[in-house]
């Protein structure tokens, strides 16, 4: 799991608060892959990433320093886009967790994958 | 006629019934049969009372005719009871008709008969269209000498025979003898605790090793069953028990050649001559899904020329004659089956229609349990199968990847094996699908996806520039569910995103286009396991079948007038169990469940529908709600804050373009 999908994942369930977003992320095993640079992927990437939830889960990982932000004119910075795609799509989690803020449940995630599927009892439709 | 005075009144009265008959049979003729006789000589002639369906052979009629002048054709429709007689010029059909007319011969079973003849503008009969033999079936000629032919009949002893007739002489029914298990006529089954002693008879140990290894059959029969069929005998249409026997039935006939009877469940006939001395082999769709039997009768309508070879009756009616049938011995060796059927003919196998079948849900935890049942358990058990003939991507929804803006971030719920994850580098996408297996397929290739239930898609709200749903949404069980998942979507949406949506269509036939799947079933022939593969549904290249007049059938929508009711999801279906479908036929009915036959090598990649043969494996079966012309873009109306942007057919599937407002 790429720490960019990781910043897409939400937990909505109908009945169940509206706060399901971010999902702690506790990391046991972790990769590094290496994924061509293509700066103009990444900068589009950057208005979508949701950066508190990014800070937190690269703290948790004990990886390498990220920006605080985006900073100006970041479309032209290779130095901070080649950081951020490092961090977003090269960063790999195999094993670990995800624990949603709300109800405090917890969702494995093994061999990259995380399997957000809720119980029964969790599931309102 | 006659210029006998005192018997010019008898002659007449005799006369007057004799044009009464002639004009009695021209009526028959045309109300019945559409033939139109005219009153002015022509070249031919319809010659009612001559004809194969009242036992007048064309051995018999020719000379008959022949006396009259030079026969250019002699017509004889098959179970008709005239033909047609042309001559080679009218003058000669005139004399036939003189001459001919309230002639008196004799049929074959030494009846005497009258013939009837009338001048016709042509001698016509509509064309049969061409007939294959059922698929898996083949007969096998001369496959035992006349000599052994004699022992072997000789070999039978039927006088030990406890019968069933009390001692009676049969004339009413065949005689049959068992050995190795008996066979139940109660259940049409047998009865597998309690073989037979001695098995099959030594006779037969060293012609069966023959067989098995010249090819003709595959596997060691264990059971063999001898009927005796008599000339006015038959048997009526039957499949062999399902859970009885194995694929392969091998029947041996002796004594007389017969044509048997195949019927496909769509209708259609094949008669089949099975020559003396010849092998019948049934294997696949002529043993599981095809009905055989011989009809009660003393003659058989048989090809004129070239003797009695085997294989499809001709439709050439110029070409046909009766056979009057001997006493046929037949030997049907058959292997029982120690477990439950598991072919791809549901709907006729008593193994899988015995399980309980599921039926349409009335709540929502039915809905769900049905769906868990049907949908997700079966995926995770044919996830590598069903990969494997995944491999290809629909045009359609390539070109929608593709026309997205480099950058944009799109979800794809119901991901499957990924198939479009991959598709436009460009893109951010992430899969999302409800099992593991198929997600783990998804890993292996290096692409981002989670597992995760469409109903409840764990992804942010309004980030998404487009998500697409390819052929999920019919694993749905409610109308309810269904609408749920397009919600989700367009929840995912920001505004101005775009989703995609394919269903699986009831209607198979678009514009007058004609499935390709049907005309593919036909051909292959002998190649029955294509016929249970997966190759017809969405995910491939091929369409599916349907009724003739499915196209303008009325069509429930569901989606809209359900959800309004509150809910209810079962209240407007009239039958609740689910039908089994049976691949390769029409869709009869919107929710239903599709067999899966999964194949003996799983991973190995195979090409769409091309299979070597293989022991058949299980089936499973998966739920669908196909949806109706309309159905879907209706249900998609219903969400708010959404713009249908294209609505259209492609492949068998209804597929929507909408937009996030």
């Amino acid at each position: 799991m790429k720490l960019l999908t990781h910043n897409l994942l939400s937990l909505h369930v109908r009945g169940v608060g509206p706060r399901g977003f971010p999902l702690r992320l506790q990391a046991a095993e972790v990769r590094i892959n290496p994924v061509e640079f293509n700066p103009d992927f990444v900068a589009r990437m950057i208005p979508k990433v949701e950066w508190a939830a990014l800070l937190e889960a690269v703290d948790t990982l004990h990886l390498v320093e990220v920006p605080k932000g985006p900073i100006e004119r970041y479309e032209h910075d290779e130095k901070f886009l080649r950081q951020m795609h490092h961090v977003l799509l090269e960063v790999d989690v195999l094993e670990g967790t995800l624990q949603c803020p709300e109800s405090g449940c917890l969702f494995p995630i093994s061999c990259g994958i995380p399997n957000m599927l809720l119980s029964d009892e969790e599931t309102k439709t | 006629m006659d210029s006998d005075h005192q018997s010019s009144y008898k002659l007449n009265k005799t006369e007057k019934k004799f044009l009464r008959k002639q004009i009695k049979a021209r009526h028959t003729l045309l109300r019945h049969e559409g033939i139109e006789t005219v009153s002015y000589a022509t070249q031919s002639l319809v010659v009612a009372n001559g004809g194969l369906g009242n036992n007048v052979s064309r051995n018999q009629l020719v000379p008959v005719l022949e006396k009259c002048g030079l026969v250019d054709a002699l017509l004889m429709p098959p179970s008709k009871p005239y033909s047609f007689v042309r001559y080679k010029t009218a003058e000669e059909a005139k004399e036939a008709y003189v001459t001919l007319n309230g002639k008196e011969i004799v049929d074959d079973l030494g009846q005497k008969i009258i013939l009837y003849l009338n001048f016709v503008e042509k001698a016509q009969w509509k064309e049969l269209g061409l007939q294959a033999l059922p698929p898996g079936l083949m007969v096998v000629e001369e496959i035992i000498s006349s000599e052994d032919e004699k022992i072997l009949l000789e070999s039978v002893n039927w006088t030990e025979d406890i019968d069933n007739h009390n001692g009676q002489k049969c004339l009413k029914h065949r005689r049959v003898k068992h050995f190795g298990y008996e066979f139940r006529y109660e259940n049409n089954n047998v009865d597998k605790d309690k073989p037979l002693p001695g098995g099959l008879p030594d006779i037969w140990d060293s012609i069966l090793e023959k067989w098995l290894k010249e090819g003709f059959i595959k596997h060691k029969p264990d059971q063999l069953t001898v009927n005796q069929y008599e000339p006015g005998h038959g048997i009526p249409a039957h499949i062999d028990t399902h859970s009885a026997f194995e694929d392969e039935i091998v029947s041996l006939s002796l004594g007389s050649e017969i044509v048997m009877d195949f019927k496909h469940p769509d209708g259609v006939t094949v008669p089949v001559m099975l020559p003396r001395r010849s092998l019948l082999v049934m294997t696949g769709e002529s043993r599981y899904l095809w009905t055989h039997g011989i009809t009660p009768r003393k003659f058989d309508t048989v090809q004129a020329s070239k003797g009695h070879r085997s294989g499809i009756i001709t439709s050439d009616v110029g070409d046909l004659t009766l056979s009057k049938r001997g006493i046929r011995t037949s030997f049907t060796f058959r292997k029982v089956r120690q477990t439950p059927c598991n072919c791809s003919y549901p709907l006729v196998c008593d193994s899988q229609m015995k399980e309980t079948p599921p039926s349409f849900p009335e709540s929502a935890r039915e809905a769900s349990q049905l769906e868990r049942e049907y949908v997700h358990r079966v995926y995770e058990e044919i996830a590598e199968h069903f990969s494997s003939t995944r491999h290809t991507p629909w045009p359609r929804v390539v070109d929608f990847l593709k026309a997205l803006p480099s950058g944009s971030l799109v979800a794809d719920v119901g991901c499957g094996n990924g198939k479009y994850l991959g598709i436009n580098k460009e893109l951010y996408m992430v899969g999302c699908d409800r099992s593991q297996n198929l997600v783990g397929i998804c890993r292996e290739r290096h692409l981002e996806a989670l597992v995760g239930d469409a109903l409840a898609v764990p992804l942010r709200s309004g980030s998404w520039d487009a998500c697409i749903s390819i052929a999920v949404t019919h694993h749905l069980s409610t109308a309810e569910r269904r609408v749920a998942a397009l919600q989700e979507l367009v929840r995912l949406l920001r505004p101005g995103g775009m989703a995609l949506i394919y269903v699986w269509a009831m209607e198979q036939e678009y514009k007058k286009k004609k499935s390709k799947y049907l005309r593919e079933n036909r051909l292959r022939q002998g190649k029955e396991e294509e016929i249970h593969s997966d190759a017809a549904e969405p995910g491939s290249l091929g369409e599916q079948v349907p009724d003739a007049g499915d196209q303008d059938a009325p069509c429930r929508v569901s989606a809209v007038t359900d959800v309004r009711a509150g809910g209810g999801s079962a209240s407007k279906v009239t039958d609740a169990k689910l039908p089994v479908h049976t691949n390769r036929t029409s869709f009869r009915s919107q929710d239903l469940l599709v067999p899966w036959h999964r194949k003996g090598n799983p991973g190995r990649d195979e090409p769409v529908g091309a299979t070597e043969s293989r022991a058949p494996g299980p089936v499973f079966h998966r739920y669908y709600h196909v949806f109706c012309a309309g159905e879907l873009e209706e249900a998609c109306r219903t969400l708010s804050h959404v713009r249908v942007l294209q609505s259209y057919y492609d492949q068998g599937n209804w597929c929507v373009v909408l937009q996030k407002v």
